[in-house]
């Protein structure tokens, strides 16, 4: 039986959000694209296994996400490189705020330890609930409140730090001195 | 590890209560570790408003360049497939 069209349209919809997460994951956009594909493909291939009326672009980021951790576990050291590389992705994107904000903010992001990026991202940019986020993360809500919370707290640190310090190339280098002398 | 304080013998024998560890010790009324509360207060709204503003700016980048047409296609071809795609 060919895909309900109803559903492929779900599908489809959910797609540029998926993508903007994966990059935050991978760091690359080459790479979020080849598991956007990946995801997509095992999607579709189990699809009977999706609910119709339950939440699409949730189901589809947590088969995105298991998919990026069994990668990431196998690659663990390649992508932990990928703080730099993170900051040079979407290099052509920051209109809505100062370059060197915008600079700044993915430096600091990139610093986070990923289980509370992801936390971070999910709720705070996708837009999900912390029950949908707890249900994509495979943990308590509780738990991802945590790590939003301290997500938020880390950042605002690394980013107070600049606050303080007139602006100049280094500042992401002391705001990294600074913050691990912290928590 | 048998933890019974004896890193603390300086203190007489064993009479000692169990020393609540540090994390008990520091919750606040909601049961929450008082770090995180006292992080809490510090985080300024602005700097919350700041985070949130440029998480998004960041994120929306992305969404705005909406579903790429290898994707687009795959999608539709799959879903023109038999179910033996799998």
């Amino acid at each position: 039986m060919k895909l309900d069209p109803a559903i492929r349209d779900q599908v489809l919809a959910a797609v540029p959000s998926l993508r903007a997460f994966a990059i935050s994951l991978c760091g690359n956009i080459d790479r979020a694209d080849d598991l956007v594909q990946e995801t997509l493909l095992r999607a579709l291939a189990h699809i009977d296994s999706f609910q119709p009326g339950t939440n699409m672009p949730a189901w589809l980021f947590t088969i995105l996400r298991n998919l990026f951790r069994s990668e990431y576990r196998k690659r663990r050291r390649e992508v932990e490189d990928a703080d730099g590389r993170y900051a040079e992705t979407l290099k052509s994107h920051p209109e809505q705020t100062g370059r060197v904000e915008f600079e700044e903010f993915r430096a600091a992001l990139a610093k986070l330890p990923s289980d509370q990026r992801e936390a971070l991202i999910l709720v705070g940019a996708s837009g999900f609930s912390y029950e949908d986020a707890a249900g994509i993360c495979g943990c308590a809500v509780g738990t991802i409140k945590s790590r939003v919370n301290r997500a938020r707290t880390r950042l605002a640190d690394l980013l107070a730090i600049d606050n303080v310090d007139d602006f100049g190339p280094d500042r992401a280098t002391r705001a990294v001195l600074a913050g691990g002398g912290r928590n | 590890m048998g933890g019974r304080g004896n890193m603390k013998a300086g203190k007489t024998a064993d009479v000692q209560p169990p020393v609540p560890d540090a994390d008990a010790e520091a919750r606040d009324a909601m049961g929450r570790p008082v770090s995180h509360r006292k992080t809490e207060v510090r985080l300024g709204r602005e700097v919350q408003a700041q985070i949130g503003q440029q998480l998004r700016a960041m994120y929306d980048a992305v969404v705005k360049e909406g579903v790429p047409q290898h994707i687009n296609d795959l999608v539709r071809r799959l879903s023109e497939q038999d179910d033996g795609a799998a």
